[in-house]
């Protein structure tokens, strides 16, 4: 293979991966904005639905992409439930401390059910399309990465559209720059937060079938893929849904590229060593506008 | 004798031990433009909260129409026809003009005049029909000060309480701003003034009130407030530097 092609063949792979760190970083971001915490369950979500499209497809036989129109409607219900039922209390707080703890033992909690429904072993969705793979210019592009990142990008429209076309949509970026504000408005921060945790939770629907058609997955491996979301999320900026994806992509380009020339061993170290010196050096991220100062 | 639009009577607020208000009273009658004075940290700002629902009062009542509204949300509150511009603007400053404008209309009482609401807000503030696909951040501190005004009026209030709206404007726009609110008040507006700009405020308002330390010291008519001594040694020396 020449330098060439190998770099193309990184620069593909880089996208592929790094389209679902994006989509995960987006649900962060959502959270974030409204609830001003770091959603740290948000990987183990996604992982939980991994396990829901594999059950759909062993035990009632339907096709992983399929099951986006079960899983995605019912992740946002799911995230409705979560906001109401254990954070809606915590939000009211001004000491964000107590919406994060929950947010922590909720992954742990569906860290530990899933390994007593699931058992701690890796688990993979197999269809007749797994092993397809194209073959363009001597490159290798895997069919269910592909598809991923197709769905990952209409996700991302999906929710910009919502965000900058609908009146609620407008209130959620309304109350993620100033929730007293908006509360002042007459919008209800509870209605707000309820419709970023549908958002967001939502998102992990769809990357849950994403990860599930592409990798295998334990229950543990939730929490390694909520810290690389929050790399990316740092890389793009938060507020910005596109950002979000993008820095997913930059995440994607930094590991595939540390993997090749450097060695497999220092990748997770040089991805956490730039989301040290982005947030130092450049809190707003690689592509926000604005953070604002306390 | 006008009606009564808010009756504030006997309020207590506290922040965990330190109480803010005591005992304080107030009425702002229909039509009417009510100044509330005083120092920084005298409770001005608290006495606004609490009519807005974001802070609940120990003890006390509050009425608009003769109607309690201590166990409403914030929500309903605006619903019921207050409305507040709070200290500070409080923009939406990645928002475009034209958003801002629509999230003051959000509740469901202000959506079908949205149109109306409009018209009245760009007739008063025309400069803001040229600015609305700006980001609100993107305008100079008095069109910000003019669209938080405006943003307040989409939701059709009945009462509008403005925290400070000269604050950091440039004395020909603290001019305009106090024009802007005789306007508002010809209109049949109602009005509760908060406003470390004493000399003004007394001018444009017909009663007035002084909050030190959480309690009212003083009230009556805004043109014997202007002429006693007291006050003016009090709070419009004070106000001297202020920017």
């Amino acid at each position: 293979m020449s330098e060439y092609a190998i770099i193309a063949q990184l620069a593909i792979n880089s996208i592929l991966f790094g389209s679902m760190y994006g989509i995960a970083a987006i649900g962060l971001s959502l959270i974030f904005g409204t609830m001003r915490i770091v959603f740290l369950a948000q990987g183990t979500v996604i992982i939980f639905f991994a396990y829901i499209a594999y059950w759909l497809l062993t035990l009632a036989g339907i096709d992983p992409y399929l099951s986006l129109f079960i899983v995605v409607p019912f992740a946002a219900l799911l995230g409705i439930g979560f906001y109401y039922s254990i954070f809606k209390e915590a939000a009211a707080l001004e000491d964000r401390n107590v919406s994060l703890l929950i947010a922590v033992g909720l992954m742990f909690l569906m860290e530990n059910m899933m390994m007593v429904f699931w058992k701690p072993d890796p688990r993979a969705v197999v269809t007749p399309y797994t092993s397809w793979v194209f073959s363009p210019f001597g490159t290798s592009i895997q069919f269910t990465r592909l598809i991923a990142l197709v769905l990952a990008v209409l996700a991302t429209l999906v929710v910009w559209l919502f965000l900058k076309r609908t009146r609620i949509g407008t209130a959620v970026r309304a109350a993620s720059e100033d929730m007293v504000s908006t509360t002042l408005m007459g919008i209800n921060p509870n209605m707000v937060n309820a419709v970023a945790f549908a958002l967001g939770i939502g998102m992990a629907g769809a990357a849950g079938i994403g990860v599930a058609t592409v990798y295998s997955f334990d229950p543990m491996f939730g929490f390694a893929f909520s810290l690389k979301a929050l790399i990316a999320l740092a890389l793009g900026g938060i507020g910005n849904v596109w950002g979000a994806l993008l820095g997913g992509i930059i995440l994607g380009f930094i590991e595939s590229f540390a993997t090749y020339y450097v060695g497999s061993g220092w990748t997770d170290a040089i991805s956490f060593g730039v989301f040290l010196l982005v947030l130092s050096f450049m809190p707003q991220g690689l592509f926000g506008s604005k953070v604002s100062k306390a | 004798m006008a009606n009564q639009l808010l009756e504030v009577k006997g309020i207590a607020v506290s922040y965990g031990d330190i109480r803010a208000l005591w005992d304080v009273s107030l009425t702002v009658e229909e039509g009417a433009i009510v100044a509330l004075l005083g120092a920084n940290g005298a409770g001005k700002t608290t006495l606004l909260k609490t009519v807005s629902g974001l802070i609940r009062a120990q003890k006390g009542e509050i009425l608009l129409e003769g109607r309690s509204t201590g166990h409403l949300s914030p929500q309903q509150i605006v619903d019921r026809g207050i409305v507040h511009a709070p200290e500070g603007r409080r923009l939406f400053s990645t928002l475009t003009v034209m958003e801002n404008l629509r999230l003051g209309a959000y509740i469901r009482r202000a959506r079908p005049l949205f149109g109306q609401s409009l018209d009245r807000v760009f007739t008063l503030f025309p400069v803001l029909k040229d600015r609305r696909e700006q980001k609100a951040g993107s305008l100079s501190g008095g069109e910000q000060q003019m669209l938080a005004i405006g943003r307040a009026l989409m939701s059709q209030p009945k009462l509008l309480m403005l925290d400070e709206p000269s604050l950091g404007l440039s004395p020909i726009l603290v001019r305009r701003i106090f024009e802007l609110i005789k306007t508002l008040n010809d209109q049949k507006m109602t009005i509760l003034l908060v406003e470390q700009n004493v000399n003004q405020a007394l001018k444009v308002a017909q009663q007035a009130y002084v909050l030190k330390t959480g309690r009212i010291v003083m009230s009556g008519p805004a043109a014997d407030l202007l002429a006693n001594e007291e006050v003016r040694h009090a709070y419009i020396g004070e106000h001297g530097g202020h920017t």
